[in-house]
């Protein structure tokens, strides 16, 4: 019974952008995605390991700076850079989390904030890397072709598939993780760390663990953002509201499941970006509200909600 | 000499109103536990406050404190009696949680009815700075660091002399114990809160004149006002109040003498230091 609705979801994915043509409506759809695989890793250590961390835009701007730097400036491939994106956010989340992790609880949580904003004062002043304010920009992206097939990068069509395959790892991820070991631990370290640390679970290895794998897939979308907007300055990828938007999506969705993140993003991405096409500004009330009535009414999240209602445990 | 002198002079006097916006928050987490991620929105919107009635009604910002301070009491109370009271008991990572939506609705409220633009409030004495010594000193700043320093010490008598301050402190040191000494915890948590939004919308009323004020300033300065109150131990009143004195020298002498780019790095650096190495603050008063 549920390979067959995974299946219908695959297909539909795979074949909604041919339907339209409509541009904004292909960015929302890509934006869908793209809000699904932050929420998604950000959920791998705040959902799973419960540790809420409010600095998840440090690992998706240094994805977005290393791809562009490297393309720019060492002609990297940008996929590779966005691979290196990946790798280098992972390797940032290694100290990171080792300092991070010695704190418990909002504890936790106010430092991943003050490091997010360290990493994005350094990104402002250190010209000479990020071009500060200003930002970089990438004009052209070198052709790529599969066979005789170029790939058209002026259409929203390969970010749309690149889109979808990061979000499919993304989720990949979380069940496949949600199945193991590690997150066993990690679910042992959220309901409490003492006993889990009694019981004999190196807590804070576990948590560096998933801080890192979460941390590598964040630099890949970093990677992908900075693609798919070709423009990157601090402000855009290290704003304390991107990671403020990933926890939204992922505790809206519903925490430490496998779909929820993509149910957060379709209800808050589309809610938002219509929103910001009507009106000038205020594109998250929204967010606000519907994380103030999950909170009270349904802590484990529209997917969380439903999944109880259809009693299955997928 | 001089250099060093001004900006001690202009450190505190900065200090001295992120000490007032940190007491609130100090106070609410003493009292109830919970990390108000809102708090710099009740900032945001004392400003805008003081704002609108100057561009309105002509009214001066800092008499219209008198407006603003009681009818955020108000906001406060009501906010805690509707919003906040059922969920503090979900757990602190909900709460949290809770706030960081509710501070994301008001900012992006104001946002939608206010727009993004950069506002200022200009006032025809605040044009030439008192010289003092040859010091060079805003009048507003001034102006508001005595009215911070008033405000701090009715806060002060309150909390001592008073029975409601008794019963707030009370409740910090332990709600059980209270309540069984005849305490009404409920009440006195929804007084707090109302407190705590009232100093945060008092600060933002003395800010306007001397700062740029748009709908997203809250998450600015919410996150100075945690590092203000992990240096001076959360919980501690007299330990934000020297915190936020700290902060503001830091970041005026890391102006001028680290650089002017990376003087908020300062006050982060600090925090996390303190954060690792003594949770329960410099002054070792706080909890950790």
């Amino acid at each position: 019974m549920t390979r067959l609705p995974a299946a219908v979801g695959v297909v539909i994915l795979l074949a909604a952008p041919l339907l339209t043509n409509n541009s904004f409506f292909q960015h929302l759809m890509i934006m869908v995605l793209f809000w699904t695989l932050l929420g998604a890793s950000w959920n791998l250590i705040g959902g799973f390991g419960g540790q809420v961390s409010f600095g998840h835009a440090t690992f998706l701007g240094i994805g977005a700076y290393v791809t562009m730097v490297f393309y720019l400036s060492l002609g990297l491939s940008p996929w590779l850079g966005m691979l290196a994106g990946g790798i280098i956010g992972a390797l940032f989340a290694l100290p990171i989390g080792l300092i991070c992790f010695r704190l418990r609880g909002p504890y936790f949580s106010l430092a991943t904030l003050a490091v997010a904003e360290i990493v994005r004062l350094v990104a402002l002043n250190w010209e000479q890397l990020t071009a500060g304010p200003m930002g970089l920009l990438i004009t052209t992206l070198p052709p790529i072709s599969f066979g005789s097939m170029t790939v058209n990068w002026e259409s929203k069509l390969p970010f749309y598939y690149l889109a979808v395959a990061l979000a499919f790892f993304a989720m990949g991820l979380t069940y496949v993780v949600s199945r193991s070991r590690l997150g066993a631990y990690l679910m042992a370290v959220r309901e409490d760390i003492d006993c889990a640390e009694a019981a004999g679970i190196d807590t804070v290895r576990t948590r560096v663990v998933a801080l890192v794998m979460s941390a590598f897939v964040v630099g890949l979308a970093g990677g992908f953002y900075s693609l798919y907007f070709r423009y990157v300055d601090p402000d855009a990828v290290f704003a304390i509201s991107l990671s403020v938007e990933m926890v939204f999506i992922a505790v809206v969705g519903g925490l430490a499941t496998t779909l929820g993140p993509i149910v957060g993003a379709v209800v808050l991405v589309t809610i938002s970006e219509i929103f910001r096409e009507r009106f000038q500004a205020g594109h998250l009330i929204f967010y606000g509200l519907f994380m103030m009535v999950v909170i009270r009414y349904m802590p484990e999240g529209i997917w969380g909600r439903l999944r109880l209602l259809l009693g299955r445990n997928g | 000499m001089e250099t060093l002198v001004q900006s001690v002079v202009s450190g505190v006097l900065t200090g001295s109103l992120y000490a007032m916006i940190a007491v609130g928050l100090t106070i609410v987490f003493g009292v109830m536990r919970i990390i108000n991620l809102a708090h710099g929105e009740m900032v945001m919107l004392g400003m805008f406050g003081a704002y609108w009635s100057h561009t309105l009604l002509g009214l001066d910002p800092f008499l219209s404190i008198v407006i603003w301070a009681p009818v955020m009491f108000g906001a406060g109370m009501l906010i805690h009696r509707f919003l906040l009271r059922e969920v503090i008991p979900k757990g602190e990572l909900n709460t949290l949680l809770y706030t960081a939506g509710l501070s994301l609705l008001i900012a992006n409220l104001a946002l939608f009815l206010w727009t993004g633009d950069y506002r200022t409030l200009s006032l025809s004495y605040a044009v030439m700075p008192a010289r003092p010594f040859g010091i060079a000193i805003p009048i507003p700043l001034a102006i508001a660091f005595f009215m911070a320093i008033a405000i701090s010490t009715g806060l002060y008598l309150l909390l001592t002399r008073s029975d409601v301050g008794r019963a707030i402190r009370a409740t910090a040191q332990n709600p059980e114990s209270a309540a069984l000494m005849g305490v009404n915890v409920q009440r006195i948590d929804m007084i707090t809160f109302g407190l705590g939004t009232a100093l945060a919308a008092a600060g933002g009323v003395l800010l306007v004149p001397s700062l740029y004020l748009f709908p997203t300033v809250g998450e600015i300065l919410i996150v100075k006002c945690f590092v203000i109150v992990v240096l001076g131990g959360l919980g501690s009143v007299p330990g934000a109040i020297a915190g936020g004195v700290l902060l503001g020298l830091v970041e005026s002498l890391g102006a001028v003498y680290v650089s002017v780019a990376y003087k908020d790095t300062i006050g982060f650096v600090l925090f996390l230091l303190v954060l690792l190495f003594r949770p329960a603050g410099l002054f070792g008063v706080g909890r950790s």
